[in-house]
């Protein structure tokens, strides 16, 4: 009987959230805010009302408010009702789904690498080139955003198979600018000068660098990043696109001395908050609050632009924290790269209202919507700049928008043993200690074996 | 005699005191939880729970009070305010230069540029003067201090009053209770004809069982929400109370067939004599002597499916009327796992339930335990 009881009043409350789904707010009422491109949405308009789209994503918490927000205009747009779902366990749920036949209609990939592995088992729909020819037309740098997508599908026949929606930006580095002027110094143009700030504040008896890779079974990535980072910084794009094809050996020496680059940073016991042996045991998540104790115990922390949501509570960015651009070598020729991420919507299930739903995604509106509020980032050329919800983003945006190399997180792209594995476990050992070189030659040999 | 007695109360004291330093150890992690789930983020990570019951030396980074707050005093722009915000503690030092933050004592003047003077008493009042008007940003006030244990229910109010929480908690049930009685329906009948009931391959058939207690579930996930897409069952309640009651059943079986087969072979043989059938024998005889064995598994799969989120993950969506409370809260860690200082809050308030359940059938647990271990 108690089951029974249970499953009715489930059944009760399931009709209640059914209606309050309905009834959705919309963010910004149409035609009002001026910043906002109404006309895209009046123009996206169409029929699909009785239709149903479900949507698993990564985003939760106040990221699941944020996407829902826009996709509410969907719903206005067209009359189609979406569910969004969001798991923190996304890769392996969205794997799982796909091979057991029940998957949702579009699946938001947080990285390119497992939409490729699950595109090549035949489990998503390409596209078309009609988007393709979308996105590079309307992408800044649009070639290599369709390029990031297009992968063989079961039949080898490459396609665009997913429609990137969201950016991060990675080459940040984040300090206190009242710290900075307490102790006079200036946020730096160029890696030569970012060297020489490092060396200049160990000298006045601080340290300059808060490093932590702790991430669970994710551990070591933000040493991926950095090594990225500084891939860009060292060597051509040419040879970071090779080394991402593996062209390019991963015990190259370009590769290794990327590696040590970043070992000049966190294997310097006077640059790192804690020492180098602290690097690998600290947790990402913890480690910029160093930035905020008194007196600091760090000057730096380079991270990508999601890291405000651990700051400490109250945190004002802008003012209380800020961030400049993780600096080039003035020395080296090689521009402003700038290193990124991003997520990619994928379609599992061909439907009217998936169709719909990504021509929906091309709309500025889309956008602009999500860019009024906060935490994000878009390579859309159509959308209006000044949409973006505070300075920061703005500011962000124009490092994206001024870059002059864009490349996107290495890791992202490798295979998963490699990029969510090898390459990891690798980076933890080197900053444990271990030498570059071995740990490139490690790493490459994991490679070697998956061909 | 007297020898034999004194020997006898000086171990009693040592049995004590190993029980009660045993209890102690198994307790302390327990204990450690209790106590961080009534600090905040900020207090975990700087220091360990064994240090919250004390006052703590903190070093704080106070923004003085914004420029609208400021008022006239003669010919002095003033802000004021307390530094620990009226929570109480003791400053030790103050500083307004992130690199010499405690360069003042409580009750000295500090100068900052322009003719801005900032005062901190020892309680934390401070006094920010200029002779002109204030704009723009506040300076911040680095003050090191010794405040008094403070504890905090905002773990344990964001949990309880989360979003969705009640519907969550209705969803465990209706996922818990059929998917432990379920398996023990199926499996006591199993028992007994396993035990009781001579057939060709019996043995066989229990050793297969005791074979499946190996095979772990997570290699049956993909294929089994596969069937069930085929048969159409999809990504709905029937689908996991048949994955739960599957994955359970090899023990249960196990279990209650171990503790049938102890039960006295008179009694039954009795019953058979006088013209009982297997299924009255069943009835009458082997459940309500076996209670104790049923009621300890039930325990067993009851917080087993309870604490699960693998087979819940898999086996039912993401959405609001599907979602348990296991991934619930951890959904209210955020994308990125940073509001991890609800785990211990909410680990206290997804246990009340299965204790409840463990002491209400507590004394069946101790008997179920040794079921099938004593022949």
């Amino acid at each position: 009987m108690t089951m029974k009881r249970s499953l009715c009043a489930g059944v009760a409350v399931l009709a209640l959230m059914g209606g309050q789904a309905g009834a959705r707010d919309l963010k910004f009422a149409p035609g009002e805010d001026a910043r906002l491109n109404w006309d895209s949405f009046e123009a996206f308009r169409q029929d699909l009302s009785g239709q149903e789209l479900t949507i698993l994503g990564p985003w939760l918490g106040p990221d699941k408010d944020l996407v829902e927000s826009v996709i509410a205009y969907f719903e206005a747009a067209t009359g189609a009702k979406v569910n969004y779902s969001g798991s923190d366990s996304f890769e392996q749920q969205i794997v799982i789904d796909a091979q057991a036949g029940s998957p949702p209609d579009i699946a938001v990939f947080p990285q390119p690498g497992l939409l490729r592995d699950l595109a090549s088992k035949g489990f998503v729909v390409p596209l078309g080139d009609e988007t393709a020819k979308w996105v590079a037309e309307n992408y800044a740098a649009g070639q290599s955003w369709v390029d990031l997508a297009t992968f063989p599908g079961k039949d080898g026949t490459p396609g665009l198979y997913g429609f990137f929606y969201k950016a991060d930006l990675k080459s940040l580095v984040w300090y206190v600018p009242e710290n900075f002027e307490d102790a006079g110094y200036e946020a730096p143009k160029t890696m030569e000068e970012l060297k020489a700030l490092s060396q200049q504040i160990v000298d006045d008896g601080g340290t300059p660098w808060c490093i932590g890779l702790g991430s669970g079974g994710a551990t070591g990535w933000p040493a991926t990043d950095w090594v990225e980072d500084m891939m860009l910084r060292t060597t051509t794009p040419e040879n970071y696109d090779r080394w991402v094809s593996n062209d390019l050996k991963f015990d190259d020496p370009i590769v290794v001395n990327a590696i040590e680059e970043y070992g000049a940073f966190a294997r310097n016991d006077a640059w790192v908050a804690g020492g180098a042996g602290g690097v690998a045991s600290t947790d990402f998540r913890d480690s910029p609050k160093g930035l905020f104790a008194s007196p600091p115990a760090c000057y730096m922390h380079r991270q990508a632009s999601f890291i405000p949501s651990f700051f400490p509570e109250g945190t004002v960015i802008g003012q209380d924290a800020d961030f400049f651009y993780f600096p080039a070598y003035a020395g080296k020729d090689l521009g402003q790269p700038v290193l990124g991420a991003g997520t990619v919507f994928g379609m599992m299930k061909d439907s009217p209202a998936a169709r719909a739903f990504i021509q929906f995604l091309e709309t500025p509106i889309a956008h602009e919507v999500w860019m009024a509020q906060k935490g994000f980032l878009t390579p859309h050329k159509g959308v209006n700049p000044e949409a973006y919800g505070d300075e920061t983003l703005k500011k962000m945006g124009d490092i994206l928008l001024n870059a002059t190399t864009f490349r996107f997180d290495a890791s992202d792209l490798m295979p998963g043993p490699i990029g969510a594995g090898a390459f990891w476990t690798g980076m933890v050992d080197y900053s444990g200690g271990k030498d570059a070189a071995a740990v490139a030659a490690e790493i490459q040999k994991t490679w070697d074996t998956l061909k | 005699m007297d020898n034999i007695a004194g020997t006898k109360s000086s171990l009693v004291w040592a049995v004590h005191l190993a029980t009660a330093a045993l209890v102690l150890l198994w307790v302390l992690p327990t204990i450690g939880l209790l106590v961080s789930s009534f600090r905040d983020r900020d207090q975990i990570t700087t220091s360990g729970w064994w240090r919250s019951l004390f006052p703590a030396e903190q070093n704080i980074v106070y923004r003085a009070g914004d420029a609208d707050t400021q008022r006239q005093d003669g010919p002095l722009w003033v802000i004021d305010g307390n530094v620990f915000d009226g929570a109480g503690g003791e400053v030790t030092a103050f500083g307004v230069n992130s690199r010499a933050p405690d360069a003042f004592a409580p009750g000295a003047e500090a100068d900052l540029k322009d003719g801005v003077k900032l005062a901190v008493q020892a309680n934390g009042d401070y006094r920010l003067t200029a002779p002109a008007q204030f704009e723009g940003r506040s300076p911040r006030i680095f003050v090191s201090s010794v405040t008094p244990p403070r504890f905090t229910l905002d773990n344990y109010r964001r949990v309880m009053f989360a979003e969705g929480l009640g519907r969550a908690f209705l969803n465990t049930m209706t996922v818990t209770i059929p998917a432990t009685i379920i398996p023990i329906l199926i499996a006591a009948f199993a028992a007994y004809a396993l035990a009781w009931m001579e057939f060709p391959g019996r043995a066989l058939l229990i050793a297969a069982v005791v074979g499946l207690l190996v095979v772990p579930l997570q290699m049956a996930l993909i294929p089994l929400l596969k069937l069930h897409n085929q048969l159409g069952i999809g990504k709905e309640y029937i689908g996991i109370w048949l994955a739960h009651s599957g994955f359970g059943l090899p023990l249960a079986i196990y279990l209650l067939r171990n503790y049938m087969v102890g039960l006295p072979r008179e009694i039954i043989e009795s019953a058979r004599v006088d013209g009982a059938t297997d299924f009255q024998i069943f009835l009458k005889i082997i459940l309500p002597l076996s209670f104790p064995a049923l009621a300890s598994f039930a325990i067993f799969q009851f917080l087993w499916t309870w604490n699960d989120l693998l087979v819940a993950t898999v086996f039912l969506g993401n959405n609001p009327d599907q979602l348990v409370m296991t991934g619930l809260l951890r959904e209210l860690m955020g994308s990125k796992g940073g509001e991890w200082e609800i785990l211990a809050a909410s680990a206290f308030v997804s246990i009340a339930v299965p204790l409840i359940v463990f002491f209400a059938m507590q004394k069946y647990l101790v008997r179920g335990l040794l079921a099938g271990s004593v022949k």
